[in-house]
């Protein structure tokens, strides 16, 4: 199982996205992802297609070609405002 | 350990952080802070001219990955400067106009490197920590744009020369 995260606001247009995908298929990525959101998720997979959108594995930022493994945490990362 | 990194709901004095740098030891010689407060009024996304009223700031962060991020910025400013302290706070969660958001302190035993590290600390942190401001006001509620003014200021930092 791979757990899903969306901060800022790509939690607002995920709020009826998946919070895990279940059974992972060999060779899946964060790009993978987000193209299976296309179909039931247009909007918030066009948001996660803006290129500032960074994504993290396991609070690492990778790149959009990195292979996930069983128990990763995928985190989707818009442009940050802290300070 | 002199440093001291803090993701927290809660309120921070500023004259504790400020004594805390202060008697870390006898070398320091310059203690530069930092301050960051909630303004009244927001740009709006995409209409810099246009000011939104702020009933509050909702800061919302990446637990474990936020802290992180600020232990490896701190190491960062003390790889490029020759500091004793340094403290960085980031408040979380609701916040209202004139509330604090951000402490950043640094003490050193001159000046120079004091002033510098914390700027350098605040465009890094502004830039690269995972925070989120939603604002709310005026009936309605919107997250915050990064501004490019801010990844400027922060890239500017890998052009320069190692003082």
């Amino acid at each position: 199982m791979i757990n899903l995260l969306f901060f800022g606001r790509l939690g607002d247009l995920a709020k009826d996205a998946p919070t895990c995908i279940a059974s992972l298929e060999p060779d899946t990525t964060p790009l993978g992802i987000r193209q299976m959101m296309k179909a039931d998720h247009p909007e918030l997979s066009k948001a996660l297609s803006e290129p500032q959108v960074l994504v993290s594995v396991n609070k690492m930022i990778v790149k959009w070609d990195e292979p996930l493994f069983e128990g990763d945490e995928l985190a989707f990362l818009p442009p940050v405002t802290g300070g | 350990m002199n440093d001291l990194v803090c993701v927290q709901a809660d309120d921070f004095s500023l004259s504790d952080e400020y004594q805390r740098l202060r008697n870390i030891n006898g070398q320091v010689g310059a203690i530069v802070t930092f301050c960051g407060l909630v303004r009244d009024f927001e740009s709006s996304a995409g209409e810099p001219k246009s000011k939104k009223l702020v009933n509050y700031l909702t800061l919302q962060h990446y637990p474990g990955m936020t802290e992180t991020l600020l232990d490896d910025i701190v190491m960062q400013a003390k790889a490029r400067w020759d500091l004793v302290a340094v403290t960085v706070i980031h408040r979380i969660g609701n916040l209202a106009p004139n509330d604090q958001i951000v402490f950043v302190g640094v003490a050193s035993e001159h000046r120079k490197e004091a002033f510098d590290a914390a700027q350098f600390l605040m465009d890094y942190l502004k830039t690269k920590a995972t925070f989120w401001k939603k604002l709310t006001g005026e009936g309605a509620e919107q997250w915050l744009d990064a501004k490019s003014s801010d990844s400027d200021a922060a890239a500017k930092w890998s052009e320069d020369s190692h003082d």
